[in-house]
């Protein structure tokens, strides 16, 4: 119902004809009007509970007490006060760890299945549901099946493992598994970044591989000479997007190591402890809510710096 | 026509967005609507338990609604806290024990009014969960304890002691390599709250709370901390990690609460397995846990919402509200309902029972101090003595005690 009329205010050659004086103040009101609601969700929803949360970081707040200002305590403690906080400077590790090997795994993994689905011509909307399903799962539903696919004893990865002569692991109780087991999670959920590839090298024009094949070129060089380049503001901007969501991965951890009666202390010594994970505990868990702000505020400022070095350094044009 | 249309359209967009923006306060516009925060159903039997209550209550108190609100156990805390802090906390709700007191003196929650209660008809332990300051803040609803799950095929007596229980293991594990003696609880939150139960059983204290004095880097916890590094040698982690390894058989014992038997029961009823009281060194203890109720200060029904939770607690209720909730009634009188075999085995683990620490910090201390500890000492990575004993030191400087 609503796509005509929009088309008829919006585009339909009669209404330049007939405007009347007043009528550009009339579509200003309009167009407040429509992004209202927008603006209101803005405002309330992400403008104010930043803001708060900016507050609250300079305050010692157990949600039920009235908030009392302590200045920069919170962040000196979290940086350097390890009775207070001693698994902080962990958290940041695990997170590290898991970002430097879930972005690559992620990438490598959606690009591979992009050119996969790319140049099969039958079935390809099939393989494309399947390779994105797992984006759409329930994260709940995702950490039950992984907790059976890496279970130590009926899990069916150590079956496989076990048909090329590998031993079984017990990965997700072995400290240093555990991260390589997540990341492994993470790269089989990258449908999103897989979609986008997809795109992309659907804009990359026939007539330069054609060219490329003219000049003698082979399948492996025109990967590397062709298509990886130009699609370098595709990995770009998925390697971007890909570390800022890896900094705050919460709900895969959450739910890999809670629920069942499981608490979540994030894993065996701490080894999925990741940041994000760390925050949520003192924030609902430890009554230290202006500690997590604080928190949250030193990964806002962390990913700044991570973003700006990569738009830095990333060579971010096609070529 | 098509502006009009376009005005309908934004204006209605705009109600719709202020609407969903305004109705979060869950307005109790009567005064005699009382909301009550509770965790989700374990069965759908304790579901029907607290429909009949509600519907008693009501049909008692003439003109009164009762809207129970369920939440999953993983998001209530959270959700309670969330609701605290903006100030749309439900008149009344369940309350984990060791949250009560924090919450208590935060002024968070309220008082029980005199004479709501006879206190002298409630198991004290349960009751003194409710205390802070020496002034009740709540009613408890129900307690419960761990006790030992046992494959009767693969233990056929279980262990009363703990060098049975280290008997009866490594007997269980040389028979088939393929099966664990017992599944150890790990160095996690969960492991590190079953551990004070065993520190009594040689007649330990995790801490002097009003002495301020931490205790679980003496003998008796250095014991029982290494009964767990001793069970490991027949219970290997590579089987107990897996999902279930008691319910599929691959565990011959393990610690677990009443919550479990029904859900093992339901899910395995091939598993013949029984429950007995905790194997102990020195003398037979436990821990105890349980929900409490309380009255939440910003309650705009206090009195209604107080006859509400002494309604649950009753001699009459309390049998069937504490079975729903999982665990066992806290009022003296009240019937418990007929369960199978285990249920003595749960009864008298209950008397032996500790409180956990009234230390305010304490799920804190639990989880970022004892859970690492625990772990360490079972990978080998250090000695139990090592791992309490920085444990401890690590506690003493977190709580600033000296002792």
């Amino acid at each position: 119902m609503a796509a005509p009329v929009l088309e008829r205010v919006t585009t339909g050659p009669g209404r330049r004809a007939r405007r009347r004086p007043g009528a550009r103040r009339r579509d200003h009101l309009i167009g407040w009007l429509l992004i209202a609601p927008a603006l209101a969700y803005f405002l309330i929803f992400l403008l104010y509970p930043a803001l708060s949360a900016l507050y609250y970081s300079f305050t010692d707040w157990n949600l039920r007490t009235e908030a009392s200002w302590v200045g920069l305590a919170n962040y000196a403690d979290l940086l350097f006060d390890d009775v207070k906080y001693p698994h902080f400077w962990k958290s940041v590790s695990v997170t590290l760890q898991y970002t430097l090997i879930a972005v690559p795994l992620t990438l490598v993994a959606a690009l591979a299945q992009a050119l996969l689905l790319n140049a099969i011509r039958r079935g390809a909307n099939l393989f494309r549901l399947l390779l994105f399903l797992p984006v759409v799962t329930a994260e709940a539903a995702v950490g039950a099946i992984w907790r059976w696919l890496y279970d130590p004893q009926y899990g069916l990865i150590n079956t496989l493992l076990g048909l090329v002569g590998i031993p079984g692991q017990n990965w997700l109780n072995t400290p240093e598994l555990v991260i390589p087991a997540l990341a492994f999670i993470a790269a089989w959920q990258c449908g999103i970044s897989m979609i986008i590839y997809l795109a992309g090298l659907k804009g990359i024009p026939g007539s330069i591989q054609e060219a490329a094949i003219i000049d003698g070129a082979g399948p492996w060089q025109r990967f590397w000479r062709v298509t990886f380049p130009m699609l370098r503001p595709t990995t770009f901007y998925l390697l971007v997007t890909g570390v800022i969501a890896a900094l705050q991965v919460f709900g895969l951890v959450y739910v890999i190591f809670s629920g069942n009666g499981r608490s979540v202390t994030g894993g065996p010594e701490q080894s999925g402890l990741t940041y994000v994970l760390h925050l949520y505990l003192f924030a609902f868990r430890y009554d230290a809510m202006g500690a997590a702000c604080a928190m949250s505020f030193i990964l806002l400022v962390f990913i700044m710096i991570v973003t700006a070095l990569q738009f830095r350094f990333v060579k971010q044009e096609a070529a | 026509m098509s502006r009009g249309l376009v005005r309908g359209a934004v204006v209605a967009a705009l109600v719709c967005g202020l609407a969903a923006c305004g109705s979060g306060g869950g307005g109790q516009s009567d005064g005699k609507e009382l909301t009550f925060w509770m965790y989700q159903d374990r069965t759908p039997q304790a579901g029907q338990v607290m429909e009949q209550v509600r519907k008693d209550f009501e049909k008692a108190n003439p003109g009164v609604t009762v809207k129970l609100v369920k939440i999953p156990k993983d998001d209530y805390n959270t959700k309670l806290g969330s609701a605290v802090a903006s100030k749309s906390a439900p008149d009344a709700g369940i309350l984990d024990q060791p949250l009560v007191s924090k919450y208590a003196l935060d002024g968070t929650i309220k008082e029980v009014p005199a004479g709501l209660i006879t206190e002298a008809d409630y198991y004290k332990g349960a009751l003194d969960t409710n205390r802070a300051n020496g002034k009740l803040y709540g009613l408890p609803q129900d307690q419960t304890t761990v006790a030992l799950f046992y494959n009767r095929k693969l233990v056929p007596t279980p262990p009363k002691t703990w060098d049975e229980l280290k008997q009866v293991a490594a007997q269980v594990h040389a028979a088939d390599a393929n099966v664990a003696g017992m599944n150890v609880p790990k160095g996690d939150g969960y492991g590190a709250w079953m551990f004070p139960g065993i520190v009594h059983g040689a007649g330990g204290e995790m801490v002097d709370d009003a002495g301020k004095k931490v205790l679980f880097d003496q003998p008796p916890a250095v014991e029982a901390l290494q009964l767990w590094v001793d069970l490991q040698k027949s219970s290997p982690r590579k089987i107990t990690d897996s999902d279930k390894p008691f319910e599929n058989g691959l565990a011959a014992m393990t610690i677990s609460g009443p919550w479990d038997v029904p859900t093992i029961k339901e899910q395995f009823p091939d598993l013949d397995f029984g429950v007995a009281p905790l194997p102990y060194k020195s003398e037979p203890a436990g821990n105890i846990g349980g929900e409490d109720s309380v009255v939440f200060s910003t309650s705009k029904n206090p009195d209604l919402a107080w006859k509400w939770l002494a309604f649950l607690a009753n001699a009459q209720n309390n049998g069937a509200v504490a079975d729903a909730f999982g665990g066992f009634p806290v009022h003296l009188k009240a019937q418990v309902p007929a369960g199978g075999p285990e249920q003595a085995a749960f009864l008298e683990q209950l008397k032996v029972a500790h409180a956990r620490p009234a230390v305010p910090q304490w799920i804190q201390v639990n989880d970022e101090i004892i859970a690492p500890a625990i772990e360490s000492a079972l990978t080998g990575k250090a000695t139990a003595q090592q791992a309490l004993t920085d444990a401890a030191s690590k506690t003493r400087s977190l709580l600033g005690w000296n002792g």
